[in-house]
Parts: C-alpha cells; sequence; structure tokens
C-alpha cells in the first residue's frame, strides 16, 4: 500500500479505536452504586457518602444534580442533616439553572449520546429533592424550617400541574402533600394541614391507576380530624359518607398528646439499563445481527465493543440505545413500630405505604419514553448519513488510485464509531428507596423506648434501642434505611 | 497531496478553537461596598434585609405612640425584638434580619433596647457564675433587669407566580409593636418588596 495510504489509515485508526474504547466506557459506574448499596446494606451511611464524595469527579459537571442528590440522600441517613440540605440545596439550584439550555450541549447529545446533556432529573426528583430536606428539619425538630420546604413543595406541585394537562400524569405528590400536612398540623396550622391532607387524598386518588397506593387509612382519619377542628361540617359530612370504615378521633384528644412519625425507606429505586435496537438496513446486515443477538452471551462492555467492531465492518447497521428500568423491589411488606412507656405498657402500630418511587420512574420513563425514542432515531439516521458523508468524502480526498480503499476505511470506522457512541442516558437517582412507609403514634407525653420490626438503620440510633423523650404537643420524627 | 494537509491543519485549528472556547471560565472576585445593592438569584438577601429594617424601624418611631408613652412615663419606652416568624418559600436568615431590627432601634437613640430572650439566657447564666466565682464588689446581683415596655413581632410571607421561565416573588414584612402590659398594637408596618426574575430557555 501507499505509504500516505498507510499513514492515513493509521491516523484515522488510532484515534478512532480510542475513541470507540473510551465511549463504550462511558455512562455511570456500576461499581459506585454496588459500593454505595454494600455499605448502606452494612448499616454504614457514612461510609456511603464518602464513597459519594470520593466520585465527584466520576459524576463529573454534567451530573451535578445527581451528585447532590446521591450525597444529600447518604448524608441523611448518615445524620449529618446539616450537610445532606447543603448538597441538596445546591442539586436544587442547578436544577433551576439547567431551565436554560444550552445549544452546545444539545448539539453535542445529538452527535453522541443524551450522556452529553446535564443531567436534570425527573419531576418526582425534584419533589423528592424537597421532601428528603423537609424530613432534614422535622427530624432535627425544627419544624418552621421544614414549612419552607413544604410550602416550596406546593409551589413545585402546582406549576407541575399547569405543565401536565393529562389529569391521570404525574402532577401531583400524594406523600409529598401527606408529609406537609404533617408539619403543618405540627406546628399548629389546622387550616394549611387541613388544605394539604384534602390535595394528598385528591392526589393519591388522581394516581392510583399506576402509582401502586390508595390513599392511606390514617390520611382519611386526618382529613376527618382536621375538617373537625375547623369546624367544616359540610366537608366532614361529605368525608364521614365518603371514608364510613375509617376510626377516628377528635382533633382536640391529639392536642395534649405527643405524636411520633416513623418514616421508613424500604428497598432500592430501579436502576437504567441500556436496550440496543440494531436496524439492519440489508439482508446481510439482518443476518449479521441476527448471528450477533444469537451468539452474545458476553458481558455488557465486551458485547458493545465487538457490535461496534461487526457491525462498522458491516457498514449496513444502525444502532439505537432506548433506557429501560430493572426494578429493586422491597421484600419488607410493612414495619411495626412499638412505643412502651415507662410502666411498661407497649402500644404498637403498623406502617403503611404512602410512596412507590419504582412506579413513579417507570411512569416519569413511559411518559418520556416517545421523545427519547424519536431523538435517538434521528439521532441514529443522522451518524449514519454523517458516516455515509465522510467515507464518500474521504474516497474523493485521497484520489483515483487509494480512493476506494480510503472510503471503505473511513466509513467502516466512522459506523463502528456511530455505533460505539450510541448509549441510553441511564442516570437517574439510585439512592432512593423503592417505597417508603410511614407509621405515625399518638401518647401521653413522657419516656418511651422505640422498637421498629423489621429494624432497619437509625441514625440518631446505636444498637438495638432508642429512647424517646416526648413533650405534650411535639411531633417527633423517626427515619430509618431497609435495604431489602 | 498539500491540500489535504491543509484541510487536516485547518480541522486541527477549528478542533483547537473549540476546545479552547470552552475553557473561558475563570474565578473573579470583586470587592464592592457592604451598600452596594446586589440581586444574583433574586431571592432575599442581605440589602433587603437592611433596607427593610431601616425603613419599617424609621417607620415606627415616627407614629404617636412613642411621644405618647414618653409624654406619659416622662421616659423612653423600653423595647425589645420577639420572634419574626418565616412564613416564606425560602430559608431566609431570619436572625440577621433581626439583628437589623435591633441596630436600627438602638441607634436611633429614641428608645431603650433590651435584649432579646436568647441573649438574656446566657447573660443570666454569667451572672448566676458571677455569684460563684467573681468577687463581691464586682459581682451583678439579679433580679435588676429593665423590663419591657413594648415588644416588637412580626412576620415574613411570600408569594411566589410562575411560567414559561418568568418567576414573580412578593414578599410582605409585616411587624407589630405590642404593649406588654395590655396587649394593645401600638404600631403595624407593613413593607413589600416585589422582584420579577426571568430566566432565558436556550442560550449557545
Amino acid at each position: 500500500m501507499n505509504p500516505f495510504l498507510l499513514r492515513v489509515a493509521h491516523s484515522i485508526a488510532c484515534p478512532s479505536v480510542l475513541i470507540t474504547v473510551l465511549l463504550t466506557g462511558c455512562g455511570p459506574s456500576v461499581n459506585r452504586y454496588a459500593l454505595i448499596e454494600q455499605n448502606l446494606l452494612a448499616g454504614n451511611p457514612a461510609q456511603a457518602a464518602a464513597v459519594v464524595e470520593q466520585a465527584e469527579n466520576e459524576y463529573g459537571d454534567k451530573s451535578r444534580v445527581l451528585y447532590g442528590m446521591d450525597r444529600g440522600l447518604t448524608l441523611q441517613l448518615a445524620g449529618d442533616y446539616r450537610q445532606s440540605t447543603a448538597a441538596l440545596e445546591q442539586a436544587e439550584d442547578v436544577v433551576e439553572r439547567l431551565y436554560t439550555r444550552t445549544i452546545r450541549s444539545e448539539t453535542a447529545a445529538f452527535l453522541t449520546n443524551d450522556n452529553a446533556l446535564p443531567y436534570e432529573g425527573d419531576a418526582y426528583e425534584h419533589v423528592m429533592l424537597n421532601v428528603v430536606k423537609a424530613l432534614n428539619y422535622a427530624v432535627q425538630g425544627d419544624v418552621q424550617e421544614a414549612l419552607v420546604e413544604a410550602r416550596r413543595i406546593d409551589h413545585r406541585l402546582n406549576l407541575l400541574s399547569d405543565r401536565v394537562k393529562e389529569s391521570g400524569g404525574y402532577r401531583n405528590d400524594g406523600f409529598a402533600r401527606y408529609l406537609s400536612g404533617i408539619l403543618y398540623e405540627a406546628a399548629g396550622d389546622l387550616n394549611n394541614a387541613f388544605i394539604a391532607y384534602r390535595n394528598a387524598f385528591e392526589a393519591y386518588e388522581a394516581m392510583r391507576g399506576w402509582s401502586r397506593v390508595s390513599p392511606p387509612p390514617s390520611l382519611r382519619a386526618d382529613v376527618l380530624c382536621m375538617a373537625e377542628a375547623l369546624g367544616l361540617a359540610t366537608e366532614l359530612d361529605d368525608y364521614r359518607k365518603k371514608f364510613p370504615d375509617v376510626a377516628w378521633k377528635p382533633a382536640s384528644s391529639r392536642r395534649q398528646l405527643a405524636q411520633v412519625v416513623m418514616i421508613s425507606y424500604n428497598g432500592r429505586a430501579p436502576r437504567k439499563e441500556d436496550r440496543f435496537i440494531d436496524l439492519p438496513i440489508s439482508l446481510d446486515a439482518l443476518q449479521l445481527v441476527l448471528l450477533n443477538r444469537g451468539l452474545a452471551q458476553s458481558s455488557r462492555y465486551r458485547d458493545r465493543a465487538m457490535d461496534s467492531v461487526l457491525y462498522g465492518l458491516s457498514g449496513r447497521v444502525v444502532r439505537v440505545a432506548l433506557p429501560r428500568l430493572v426494578s429493586q423491589k422491597t421484600q419488607v411488606p410493612f414495619e411495626t413500630m412499638t412505643l412502651t412507656d415507662a410502666q411498661g405498657a407497649p402500644l404498637a402500630v403498623q406502617s403503611e405505604p404512602v410512596h412507590n418511587l419504582t412506579a413513579l420512574a417507570e411512569r416519569s420513563l413511559d411518559d418520556r419514553m416517545p421523545a427519547i425514542t424519536a431523538k435517538a432515531l434521528a439521532r441514529a439516521a443522522s451518524k449514519f448519513a454523517l458516516a455515509e458523508g465522510a467515507a464518500i468524502g474521504a474516497q474523493r480526498a485521497a484520489g483515483r488510485d487509494a480512493g476506494p480503499w480510503v472510503g471503505l476505511l473511513v466509513g467502516m470506522l466512522a459506523k463502528g464509531l456511530a455505533v460505539a457512541s450510541e448509549e441510553a442516558d441511564k442516570r437517574s437517582w439510585q439512592t432512593l428507596p423503592d417505597e417508603i412507609h410511614m407509621a405515625r403514634a399518638w401518647v401521653p407525653a413522657g419516656r418511651y423506648q422505640l422498637t421498629i420490626q423489621p429494624p432497619g438503620h437509625r441514625a440518631s440510633m446505636e444498637g438495638g434501642e432508642h429512647m424517646l423523650d416526648l413533650a405534650s404537643g411535639q411531633t417527633a420524627f423517626i427515619l430509618q434505611r431497609v435495604m431489602q | 497531496m498539500s491540500q489535504i494537509r491543509r484541510r487536516s491543519l485547518s480541522l486541527l485549528i477549528a478542533c483547537a478553537a473549540l476546545a479552547l472556547a470552552g475553557c473561558g471560565q475563570e474565578l473573579k472576585v470583586t470587592r464592592v461596598d457592604a451598600g452596594v445593592v446586589t440581586d444574583l438569584s433574586g431571592r432575599w438577601n442581605d440589602t433587603d434585609s437592611r433596607m427593610v429594617a431601616e425603613a419599617m424601624v424609621k417607620e415606627a418611631l415616627e407614629y404617636p405612640w412613642l411621644g405618647n408613652f414618653s409624654q406619659a412615663k416622662g421616659r423612653q419606652p423600653v423595647v425589645v425584638v420577639g420572634t419574626v416568624v418565616n412564613s416564606s418559600h425560602e430559608h431566609i436568615s431570619v436572625q440577621t434580619f433581626i439583628t437589623d431590627l435591633e441596630r436600627e432601634l438602638t441607634n436611633s437613640q429614641k428608645v431603650t433596647f433590651v435584649a432579646g430572650k436568647g441573649e438574656r439566657d446566657e447573660i443570666r447564666t454569667e451572672r448566676k457564675e458571677q455569684a460563684v466565682y467573681a468577687s463581691e464588689e464586682t459581682q451583678k446581683a439579679p433580679g435588676k433587669e429593665t423590663g419591657a415596655d413594648y415588644m416588637m413581632k412580626g412576620t415574613i410571607a411570600t408569594i411566589l407566580d410562575e411560567a414559561d421561565g418568568t418567576k414573580a416573588v412578593f414578599y410582605q414584612v409585616d411587624l407589630q409593636m405590642i404593649d406588654l402590659e395590655n396587649n394593645t398594637k401600638v404600631w403595624y408596618g407593613q413593607k413589600k418588596i416585589k422582584k420579577v426574575v426571568e430566566k432565558k430557555r436556550t442560550v449557545f
């Protein structure tokens, strides 16, 4: 071969192979989350938070929001509420800034994949930012600051309901509203508590077709209780007819008591995987795709590298990558919270599921899938056209003798790169739980021993026992993490 | 051949230019006067806190309750700042605002200003310790505190409206001066601030 051609081939091949290898290694690190989960499973959230912190560069500038989310949640579990709130606040600021899209990032994403875009997070994750912050303040007993987050939740959900027109879609959040109601009630603002409880009930009802959570019985009791406390006779009658079987006590009976609210994060939020769709544009390519699929038994990374080489050589396969969710369901259907007073008399309350984050993630991805698919198809077509153009351009530039070889080589490499660079955006707030459970109990003021079965990790607890000193009118929030 | 080399060189220069264009960020620190208005995010900031405190204390001291009290009692009224409740959508540092109010009240020289609840606890602890550890002639006896005649308290609330990247934030600060003897509200002040924050949907 002509020495010039060799140099051209070498100069194209070396960086291309390097880029192929680099591109196939893109995306969130599996090891990072495995390590975080391993530490959480071992009851060591401080180490999980340290893993997130050490991986800050790995998250990169495009995933600042995700870094803040993961850091905020792991720090909360570690009991460092102040730092947790600061990390979540930063994530929320970045979400605000990302309202403005940059043409540079959009173009880069169109030419490579959606991982080139800054991670904005889903709407339910934005609400969870405020929920986790509200819980940080609530656990520390700072109800007034927790209420700031409740107001932000209300504002965020109002904006969401303006934006999402579909009545059954994610345009409201039952748990976020329910938590807001509890916070308002804890602050003695019964009017806002009633509004929040009522909104929570309506949100649960509107989304029960897909959210896998029904309005919790305790919420129904709260609506009745607040309607009675505010003297809303018509509403009270309506809700009595609506919830004939719900046992509830008037608000006056709660006033002298202390309340314990146990929130349990159970299981793990779903993770995302690539789903590759290889579109052959000739019969030979179809055979190749079928053969490759049949033989594909090796690991994910090896598959992708091999596919890039094979499809690059074929030059007649277009690859589209779409994300799919893999659920990581909790094995714990409910918890039993027991408060034992100084005389040894126990009060046991069973928790209720109040939030299903897997259902929200699935719904969010389903809603976005048509747009993701259309974009992925358009990107794949553009990459194929660019590769074809590059091959023709190189063929012409190399002259009559060397043209066919150079064109073929450039075409193969460009198409191999197009396949290698195709990757779905698999980023999501993976440190969230699969489900959130809640148990509430009202007890006279005094000293209580708290036990939760099955036990999870609690930041404020070392060992199995947890003593609570409760004053009348106080609301104590207890957080725990159950990985199973 | 040389044409290809020239093209390759041009491509290389273009790539380098694009890469360098992304490296334009640098840290810049500018020292400004503390009185300069700096509206960066549209949130409640130091300027809002200072301006509202100045304006409201000035207004409070212009009302007749001050003259009426001085005439009746022959001395300046004693004022304490109570709770300012944050009912807004932001984690406002209420303590900074209270400090601004306290500074304005003290510097006005029209009222006698006494320490608030949090500070009193610390001072009382110090007095208790003096009773044990300080020499007799330098000890400060208990029961000689000046009781306040009035308490200033209030709320900071917000109303938000947002659509298509434009956000209107309406802050309302309400302060009241309450007579501690009979719970009468002798002054009620209100200050409003409205900010509009606009965000672009797309930039280069």
